[in-house]
């Protein structure tokens, strides 16, 4: 049997907003593929790019980061300074020649259910043909 | 033209009635034509300041290291220190002002202008010399004048200086004490950021291709890191071995640093390191290029942290080290910030 | 460090989890995690008898911390903390794994499903490690509040809040307290005196002895957190003793210099010494600066030469107070969508072309022409007016993408004033649809359309512009499918409500944030309909969103109603999970100092301190930190480094 090729994903969720929207997918039971593995942190502006960076070396295929449209944060300025950070690190990313897609950004508000569940979606559809991220992936001696 | 003889007035001059404890410098070093740092702590020493093509460092490093030795020692400093900086030196001094490392009146900074000119690499004029070793190097206008065994070498300056130099768009150390030579700002030797548009020219394929041949190569010797004036940090993220141990330290603290990266020098572990460094010197590298020059195997370091610099200009309008009062990079946001990439 | 001893609990949720998520898998894997010392399943955890069970586990198992793997930590999250506390162990070392709102329930292969909630379960158990028992902050409370904006919204609200005893201040940036409510002639469905409601509720706020009012204040900056604020309000000076002024109205009468008036929607002219309304409160004048010839004695001063009771004085200076309160409304109001953006409709260029407002005070009895009807052009009785409905509103592509809400009524009350006003005149309404949600609001509609013979189009206006005197209106009647013109005496717009001027700022001087349309968000839209995002900050009115008189009062109260219940109790208490700093790392760079929104942060002696009153711990400053040397209690960075490495593990 050949199985499909499975994504996994670590999803940074904002607590105020992405996680509550991703929430609201489940209460609305919008089915989305299961490889996106949620951390919920208190604000996107609380995302070191270290975690970016971490994650894909932990063996990360896709990074997905995401919290509360521009002011909308809880915190007021947090997203702001994420925005700024995440732009950063994708930029560096891609100029080392990691796949574009490999890493996402996006507002999901917690009203937003439905773009959550797109967002993973689309985000799992994008990394499938790219196959397994082996560039920043730390070998593992077994 | 600077006439050395100015900065070594000053600095005896200083040193004689007291007003710095030392000035950090360049002199003749004993390797062939090139200077190396000097920290001249009395009048009669003055004499040995030099200023040639060949004074690449950025002292601002020993304004950092200065501050760790008086530190260990438990002591304050009792009177400011005078370091001779170029444009890109005094950024980083600027940098570290903005980071609160000292204070300003803490450094008196001997401001050198580059003059339209810069620095040499010499990686770039060791196959020029014909396989002789100079002895002496001078800024002749436009060229760079070398002395070897076979007598004196003219050389177009262009060829031999160092890239950083070639696009560097403020040879001027806009915040000094005192400066030497004219400020020649807009002079263009070449585009800003020419070799990183040459790079990004290619495909990401290629890009790999390039840096991972490079990321397999780095020893993780931490030359970029120790030789870099803003890796000032006692204890680097990436790297445990650092973790500095006080008596206030506990043992939970010794047991709960975090093991980001391996310490072995592979290519996952080197390209998060490498990364992480770049990351954590956006909008504070100010492109003295130093990192790149010490690495043993040739990494092109600069690049990655050339990508930041233009992001941060470009998207951010951000400039490292233009002034001492401002936000940092990342701790700062215009509502103008690009967001196209947040879908 | 001694090692953990955690209890996980799955709870099966009936089949809600149970069905997609191999439960016993799930605790059968963190069994074999290093700290858990106990697991157990059960199908309703979150029943008294599963509740028991915990508390029971926690103390047969000698457990120091629990992981519920569950429902989403916004449900439950409380619950289980609290058991945790009732078993003898701090609460904070109690977590929740959503395995059912962000697993269960969206994927349905069990599978995959199961192996998602292993991950989420094997990262909060990594998280668990390494929590500290925490303790709640309390913060002692100021009991006073604040209301800002002085319309009918916080005129209610400061009233609700001083009856039960609690002092209020009432900031308002105009003359007089009052707002648009001031400004309407009658009000729908019932047609009552819009003054006539308000200005006894206007005189109970001027001399309730709870109520310390600030008209012709703005507010300028705001510290502090919930209970304990403080803000900067800046007087402005109005040159007029409101103690001695006897509201004789000489003083307008020598004033030499007339400008339009803006309280009456500029259709008339004032003086630069001049009271908004006879009902204003305060009852006194107020001289406009910028309009003066110069305060000057030498250069006019006439009024003060005339005052008789001295009440003018030039030499008043703009004053600025500090008042510490421990709740905030904001009650800042709406405006008219801007004219300008709809040049079809003339722009705002226009004579006799009015927006709603404009026409209210043609209508009203105080008003520039004392409540008759007359067109500004040339002062006649309007034969023919056309009222449009939407102008602005649920236009995504071009305007506003929202319903303002009340134009519906607004507009049938228009009709229908007019229709009292000239029985003999014709009134065309333009609507897309009417929405008469509201009691006694679908029967005013029907009212205005039969008894009122107001003739309802639905359509579109496409342009409207001079001719022969009169104004031409070009619009679709999409039911008959025609093309219609009509040449109007008077159109009044019913532009969309927008926040007034002003919002942004006070929004950033709050930190409370707005929505897409600029209007203040509210911190749920369904369980926190008046509260902000920041605690202590409340919302009132249509600075939150288009509303009518009753549903503003309504929030008003509601308003007023959490400022009290927040007000009595003696200290708050706070999340503990702020942020923390490790000295030995801290290189005093300054970073978190610039990146903390709260300013919660400072250097002192060359080291990073959290003023722990002020942090809300959004861990922007961990994130900036080049050292990691600063984190959030309970989300460290090793806590974040360790659940990524569990999220990732096959």
């Amino acid at each position: 049997m050949s199985e499909q090729y499975e994504p996994k994903i670590v999803a940074f969720l904002c607590k105020w907003c992405s996680s509550a929207g991703s929430d609201l997918a489940g209460v609305s039971r919008i089915q989305y593929p299961a490889n996106a593995t949620p951390i919920t942190v208190p604000c996107t502006g609380a995302i070191s790019p270290m975690y970016i960076l971490s994650a894909f070396n932990k063996g990360a295929d896709g990074v997905l980061v995401s919290g509360c449209h521009i002011g909308d944060c809880h915190y007021i300025e947090g997203n702001y300074l994420a925005r700024r950070k995440m732009h950063l690190t994708m930029e560096l990313l891609k100029f080392i020649g990691v796949e574009p897609d490999r890493f996402r950004m996006s507002w999901v508000s917690a009203a937003e259910g439905a773009k959550f569940a797109q967002v993973v979606t689309d985000f799992v559809n994008d990394l499938q043909p790219l196959g397994p991220q082996d560039k920043l992936k730390k070998a593992v001696s077994t | 033209m600077i006439n050395i003889q100015d900065i070594r007035d000053t600095a005896r001059d200083m040193l004689a009635k007291g007003e710095v404890r030392a000035v950090i410098g360049y002199r003749r070093g004993s390797r062939g034509m090139l200077a190396e740092p000097a920290f001249i702590t009395s009048p009669e020493q003055a004499d040995e300041l030099v200023w040639d093509p060949t004074c690449f460092h950025n002292l601002s490093l020993y304004l950092v290291e200065d501050r760790k030795f008086l530190a260990h020692l438990k002591k304050n400093s009792d009177a400011p220190i005078a370091v001779v900086a170029k444009g890109c030196d005094a950024r980083s001094i600027v940098v570290l002002l903005q980071e609160h490392y000292f204070k300003r009146e803490d450094v008196y900074i001997i401001g050198v202008s580059c003059e339209g000119s810069g620095v040499v690499d010499e990686r770039k004029l060791a196959p020029l010399l014909n396989g002789f070793q100079a002895s002496n190097a001078v800024f002749a206008g436009d060229d760079f004048v070398f002395t070897t065994a076979q007598g004196e070498k003219r050389l177009p300056a262009r060829e031999v200086m160092a890239d950083r130099c070639l696009e560097c768009r403020i040879p001027f150390p806009k915040e000094h004490n005192v400066v030497f030579g004219e400020d020649k700002t807009g002079r263009e030797l070449a585009a800003p950021f020419a070799a990183l548009t040459r790079f990004e020219a290619q495909g990401a394929g290629e890009r790999w291709n390039f840096w991972s041949h490079h990321f397999d190569r780095c020893i993780r010797c931490f030359a970029c890191r120790s030789v870099c004036p803003m890796c000032y940090c006692d204890e680097c993220v990436v790297d445990s071995i650092t973790f500095p141990v006080t008596p206030a330290t506990t043992a939970e603290e010794k047991a709960n640093r975090i093991r980001w990266i391996e310490r072995s020098a592979t290519r996952s572990e080197n390209i998060t390191y490498l990364m992480t460094r770049a990351m954590h010197l956006a909008g504070r590298c100010t492109d003295c290029g130093e990192c790149e020059r010490a690495c043993p195997v040739n990494v092109p370091i600069r690049l990655l942290n050339n990508k930041m610099e233009r992001e941060a200009r470009e998207k951010f309008g951000f400039e490292p080290g233009a002034s001492i009062g401002g936000p940092s990079l990342v701790a700062s946001f215009l509502d103008s910030d690009p967001g196209d990439f947040i879908r | 460090m001694t090692k953990k001893r955690t209890g996980v609990f799955v709870c099966h949720c009936g089949t809600n989890i149970a069905a997609t998520v191999d439960v016993a898998k799930v605790a059968h894997e963190m069994a074999g995690e290093d700290t858990v010392a106990f697991t157990q399943e059960y199908v309703y955890m979150c029943s008294e008898p599963g509740q028991e069970s915990v508390v029971q586990a926690i103390k047969d198992n000698k457990l120091d911390s629990v992981v519920v793997t569950c429902c989403s930590p916004n449900l439950h999250e409380k619950t289980f903390r609290d058991n945790a506390q009732r078993a003898g162990i701090n609460n904070f070392t109690c977590e929740i794994a959503n395995i059912r709102e962000q697993c269960s329930w969206v994927h349905k292969d069990k599978n995959k499903g199961t192996e998602k909630a292993i991950k989420i379960s094997r990262s909060v158990v990594r998280r668990v490690n390494r929590n500290k028992p925490m303790e709640a902050i309390a913060v002692p409370v100021t009991r006073r509040a604040m209301v800002i904006g002085g319309g009918i919204a916080g005129i209610q609200a400061a009233l609700d809040i001083a009856n039960a005893g609690v002092e209020v201040i009432l900031v308002e940036k105009q003359a007089t307290i009052g707002g648009r409510m001031l400004q309407l002639s009658e009000t729908f469905p019932t047609l009552d005196c819009s003054q006539c409601v308000l200005s006894p509720k206007m005189v109970e706020v001027k001399r309730h002895p709870k109520v310390k009012l600030m008209t012709y204040s703005e507010v300028q900056e705001v510290t502090g957190s919930v209970g304990n604020f403080q803000v900067k309000v800046h007087k402005k000076p109005t040159f007029v003793d409101p103690d001695k002024c006897k509201i004789c109205d000489d003083c307008t009468v020598v004033c030499p210099v007339v400008v339009p008036n803006e309280y009456e929607l500029n259709l008339t002219s004032r003086r630069a010494i001049y009271i908004p309304y006879a009902q204003s409160i305060p009852a006194s004048y107020t001289l406009d600066e910028e309009a003066c010839l110069g305060l000057n004695p030498i250069v006019c001063g006439k009024c003060k030469d005339v005052c008789e009771a001295d009440a003018i004085n030039y030499d008043m200076l703009p004053e600025t107070v500090t008042e510490d309160v421990g709740a905030i409304v904001v009650a800042t109001g709406f405006d008219l969508y801007d004219q300008e953006n709809m040049p079809e409709l003339g722009g705002g260029k226009i004579e006799d072309v009015l927006d709603g407002l404009q026409f209210e005070r043609l209508c009203s009895a105080s008003g520039a022409t004392q409540g008759h009807i007359l067109r500004p052009s040339d002062h006649k009785e309007p034969k023919n007016v056309v009222f449009i409905q939407c102008v602005g509103s649920r236009d995504p592509a071009k305007h506003c993408a929202y319903c303002s809400k009340i134009c519906c009524m607004y507009t049938a009350k228009h009709a229908q004033l007019y229709k009292h006003h000239v029985p003999d005149g014709r009134a065309y309404v333009f609507y897309i649809d009417i929405r008469s949600g509201g009691k006694g609001y679908e029967e005013f509609v029907q009212r205005t359309m039969e008894d009122n013979d107001t003739l309802y189009l639905r359509g579109r206006v496409s342009r409207l512009y001079r001719h022969n005197g009169k104004v031409r209106v070009l619009g679709t009647d999409t039911l008959s499918g025609q093309n219609v013109e009509i040449d109007a005496d008077m159109v009044v717009l019913a532009l969309a409500m927008v926040p007034s001027k002003g919002t942004t700022e006070i929004a950033q001087v709050l930190k409370i944030g707005r929505d897409k349309d600029g209007f203040l968000a509210e911190a749920h839209p369904k369980l926190k309909p008046v509260e902000s995002v920041t605690a202590g900050i409340y919302l009132a009115g249509a600075a939150q969103a288009p509303k009518d008189i009753p549903e503003t009062v309504a929030q008003a109260g509601a308003a007023a109603a959490k400022v009290i219940a927040l007000l009595s109790q003696a200290t708050l208490s706070r999340s503990p999970l702020i942020a923390k700093v490790r000295p030995s790392h801290c290189t005093g760079c300054g970073m978190c100092v610039d990146a903390c929104p709260f300013i919660a942060i400072r250097l002192e002696n060359g080291k990073a301190v959290v003023n722990e009153a002020l942090c809300e711990g959004c861990g922007s400053c961990s994130a900036t930190c080049l050292r990691a040397a600063i984190d959030v209690k309970n989300v460290t960075q090793l806590q974040i480094h360790e659940m990524i490495e569990a999220c990732l593990a096959v």
